[in-house]
């Protein structure tokens, strides 16, 4: 009896301790996100410490009013729609063949459109500027949107892969008996079905490619700088208080993402398809 | 799902293959000739500078190091939070599951500011220590391993959560039952059945973070000193500053083959031991 005590009050005292570490390293995750948020609101009159003396919107109206921030913004949204959409189009149909069909030659297809993921993007980048440098069009907008269109379209395949995973195949067959045509089967048959997971991979298209540095830092010329490449400069030569108000907008859009996309894939243990991806070297498309 | 003709696949997959094709594997190829070929003709020159430059078997063991180091590291940190998350019930879960995701998500700019701020000279984090201990306190953490160690630990966290999490909670209930009927003591049940058994999600988290470290850009750039000069960095340094993207393309090549080797022999092992095991 005295035994099972103590292994009550054992078992009682390990459990804090794993929850002591856990908590420790939750704050240590989401501090730097957290710790931005204050230090946006201050700044009057260039104070930047922790916590701020006063509070102010004065770096906002900084940021929206600076046309060395405001371009690159809104170059960023630029790209990040135009990837955005052609990719959601571009992805939906080959996350649906990637599923559905077996063909020779599936595993290299698989490891030659997944690979944006498996190389490292910095080989990526230097690759896309020798080869868009060769063509004369590095620095030029399409040369940014179509390298971070083959940056995303790994991830909302799969996320997209996912969920026609989850489709009842039996209905595509139905369809198919009663005379559905290809077109009309994938139009009205398999796209309805799809829209919750073809929303969550559009939206991680418009976030990876707005907040994608390495191939933009590559890529883009003075005149087509993006957001993150604007933070980048500005973060290593010398921070411009600015970038806290940026970091605050992006926190809160991420926060944004974050949330639909618990919301749309409720599977905890599935994680997200960034994750999925990079913890599996397998190139496999099979996240279930 | 049965066979169908890969006809009808490939106007599905179209598209995105010209794509993959034109923008991914046509740039690639670009990398390995660019290495190769030198003011039009074949030489292995570039590779043989590399070979006996100092600074690339500088960068080159610094990638390693840090590498493996952040791999650790992100693990002992990652695994207490896989193992909370594994207890909890799926909306208690979904919950703590949001303060994984939300850094998961954010932009790596945003978190080399925030740390720029909170561990420089005057920053958040030595001002707090000077008001604790009373005395002035500037602990170098910025431009340096530490610096460089806090970013990536920070980004790799999440990556080991999820595959070490998908372990914990593969492993049978009953399992637990068993062995706490017989009397083990917690410390023991951890030690002899949970980290045996979340293995594979250990080994699939180290073999990511540690592939996906190799080619770090960002964070040594920001957050490192000069001794923190990585493979990547090394890249940009030749293409940009010095132009001679003969080098750059070689490193690139170097740095390539560095994770095929690496993330193929670890596939290689994973399928070895799925046949072992019959699966």
């Amino acid at each position: 009896m005295d035994d099972t005590l103590q292994n009550d009050k054992l078992a009682r005292r390990w459990r804090l301790f794993g929850l002591v570490l856990a908590v420790l390293v939750y704050a240590y995750l989401v501090a730097p996100s957290l710790i931005v948020i204050p230090i946006s609101f201050g700044g009057a009159g260039g104070d930047l410490s922790f916590p701020p003396k006063t509070y102010s919107l004065h770096l906002y109206e900084e940021l929206f009013t600076t046309a060395t921030w405001m371009q690159p913004v809104l170059q960023s949204l630029k790209i990040a729609s135009i990837v955005c959409v052609l990719v959601t189009a571009v992805s939906v149909p080959a996350a649906y063949a990637m599923v559905r069909y077996e063909f020779p030659g599936k595993r290299l297809v698989t490891i030659l459109m997944m690979s944006p993921v498996l190389v490292p993007v910095i080989v990526l980048a230097l690759g896309m500027y020798l080869y868009f440098s060769r063509l004369g069009s590095t620095g030029t907008t399409v040369a940014l949107v179509l390298g971070h269109a083959v940056y995303v379209i790994p991830f909302v395949v799969v996320t997209i892969g996912a969920g026609v995973r989850q489709l009842d195949p039996a209905i595509e067959f139905a369809a198919t008996m009663m005379g559905a045509s290809r077109r009309t089967l994938f139009l009205r048959v398999v796209l309805p079905q799809l829209v919750p997971s073809v929303i969550a991979g559009a939206l991680f298209a418009f976030l990876i490619s707005f907040d994608e540095v390495v191939i933009a830092w590559f890529l883009s010329s003075a005149q087509t700088t993006t957001l993150p490449v604007r933070m980048y400069s500005s973060i290593h030569w010398g921070v411009s208080p600015v970038i806290a108000a940026v970091s605050t907008l992006l926190t809160v859009l991420s926060f944004f993402v974050c949330l639909v996309s618990v919301a749309l894939q409720p599977s905890a243990s599935r994680g997200t398809a960034r994750a999925n991806l990079s913890m599996t070297a397998d190139p496999q498309v099979a996240p279930t | 799902m049965t066979a169908r003709p890969g006809r009808e696949a490939i106007i599905y997959l179209g598209p995105a293959l010209v794509l993959a094709l034109l923008v991914v594997l046509a740039p690639l190829a670009f990398v390995l000739y660019t290495s190769l070929f030198a003011n039009g003709s074949f030489s292995l020159e570039a590779y043989q500078s590399l070979w006996e430059s100092a600074l690339f078997r500088r960068s080159l063991a610094t990638t390693f190091e840090i590498s493996a180091m952040g791999a650790a590291l992100s693990l002992l940190l990652g695994y207490p939070v896989a193992l909370h998350l594994s207890r909890l019930n799926p909306r208690a879960r979904a919950f703590c599951m949001i303060l994984v995701l939300v850094p998961f998500w954010t932009s790596i700019l945003v978190k080399s500011y925030a740390f720029t701020v909170l561990l420089g000279k005057q920053g958040i984090v030595n001002a707090s220590l000077s008001v604790i201990f009373g005395t002035e306190i500037q602990i170098p953490m910025l431009l340096n391993r530490v610096g460089v160690m806090v970013g990536m630990t920070n980004y790799l966290i999440p990556f080991v959560v999820f595959p070490v999490l998908a372990s914990l909670l593969a492993i049978d209930r009953s399992v637990y039952r068993a062995v706490e009927i017989m009397g083990a003591k917690p410390p023991t049940v951890f030690w002899k059945v949970t980290l045996p058994l979340s293995m594979p999600g250990v080994a699939s988290a180290l073999i990511s973070t540690f592939v996906m470290s190799t080619g770090f850009f960002v964070i040594p750039a920001l957050l490192g000193g000069r001794k923190d000069v990585m493979l990547a960095n090394l890249v940009d340094f030749y293409t940009r500053e010095t132009l001679d993207w003969n080098m750059a393309a070689a490193i690139g090549v170097i740095l390539l083959a560095i994770v095929t080797l690496i993330a193929g022999t670890a596939m290689q092992i994973q399928k070895m031991r799925g046949h072992a095991r019959g699966v």
